[in-house]
């Protein structure tokens, strides 16, 4: 048997350009879709409801303030925390009023920034949204309404963080929600 | 005066460390990537007209549904405590033990909870339809202290889905939070609408 003749071996050179190109693309993926507002969330586990509407508002301009708030009781806004759940009266008022002040900051920065931050009847036209642990206790809620409807605040829109059941069966669904 | 040219060479650029930096730069978005879809809202306003006033002004014409939570055995052990569920007075419901969400419980809870809710729909739903006027019908989550404060809040929002779940949109919370020693502060809080 006569010895087959074997190609010389060439350098091999594996052409880079449509990794290149694929890789590039998707690094302009995920940089779109990286959402930097999901920093302020804190982990919570959601509470559950079935008519929960995803937020299709991404205006940056008026983004609304997040309050994060834990199981305990604790209130975190972008990385200041406060705890309503001393059972001092004292330190808990004092939390509140904390609370309050910041709110206001937010408010008077936005204002300070230009912005039209009042309705003209005199409400806040920034929402805040309520991103409260499901085993947080109501009065905490209530108390954080409370601050955003103080008369100094006037926030009067708000939102809260739900995530639909696992088991929930697409017709019960809301109407216009996605 | 001939000079030599060197011979053009095939120059050719390292892409190693550039595709290293871009692998880098892919890893570090796709671990920022977070999956909205689980995340979504319940928008909802509180009461400018009335703001923080203690006592509602609301015409006496208005028909509310009312749902009253408690927690019971709130100053026992988190087992043992639950949540007490009342609507108008007539019907009452108690939600399971210690529920903590689906996703910590095993199935036959998850069953029972569900199956609860259900019945409070149905309870809500007929009462709704009983109204000749839906325009003129309000929901009402009253949450009484000190009991109510220690609701979790993912039952409050649970009761505010089973009125938006029956088409009633128009919800106000009430229940006294007083939370401050001011005694004006301490004045009882409005609530929010829907």
């Amino acid at each position: 048997m006569s010895r087959r003749n074997l190609p010389e071996t060439e350098e091999v050179k594996m052409n880079m350009t449509p990794m290149i190109d694929m890789t590039f693309l998707l690094v302009v993926f995920f940089m779109l879709t990286i959402d930097l507002t999901t920093k302020e969330f804190l982990p919570v586990s959601l509470p559950f409801a079935t008519q929960g509407e995803e937020n299709k508002d991404r205006d940056p301009d008026h983004k609304r303030f997040i309050i994060n708030l834990e199981a305990g009781g604790v209130v975190e806004i972008r990385k200041q925390r406060y705890d309503l759940s001393k059972e001092n009266p004292v330190e808990q008022d004092r939390a509140v009023q904390d609370l309050k002040r910041l709110l206001k900051n937010f408010v008077e920065e936005r204002r300070a920034a230009g912005e039209e931050v009042y309705e003209p009847d005199g409400a806040c036209k920034v929402p805040v949204l309520i991103h409260a642990d499901r085993a947080a206790h109501w009065k905490y809620v209530q108390w954080i309404m409370q601050v955003a409807a103080d008369p100094s605040i006037k926030i009067y829109r708000l939102q809260f963080s739900v995530k639909r059941p696992p088991n929930m069966k697409e017709a019960d669904a809301p109407a216009g929600g996605a | 005066m001939a000079v030599q040219v060197p011979k053009a060479e095939d120059t050719e650029m390292n892409m190693t460390p550039m595709i290293d930096i871009v692998f880098q730069l892919i890893i570090f978005f796709m671990l920022q990537l977070k999956f909205k879809e689980i995340d979504r809202q319940i928008d909802s306003n509180l009461p400018k007209d009335r703001g923080l006033a203690a006592t509602p002004t609301q015409p006496p014409d208005f028909q509310k549904i009312k749902i009253k939570v408690f927690r019971r055995e709130f100053d026992k052990a988190e087992t043992e405590q639950y949540t007490l569920v009342k609507i108008d007075n007539t019907h009452e419901f108690q939600l399971p033990k210690a529920w903590k969400g689906y996703n910590d419980e095993p199935k036959d809870r998850q069953n029972e909870y569900d199956a609860t809710i259900a019945k409070i729909e149905a309870v809500v739903k007929s009462k709704w339809n009983a109204q000749p006027d839906k325009s003129l019908v309000k929901g009402e989550i009253v949450a009484p202290p000190p009991k109510g404060g220690f609701v979790p809040h993912g039952d409050i929002m649970r009761m505010l889905d089973v009125f938006l779940v029956t088409g009633l949109t128009d919800v106000v919370f009430e229940g006294a939070a007083a939370p401050l020693t001011n005694a004006e502060r301490a004045a009882a809080m409005g609530g929010g609408e829907g």
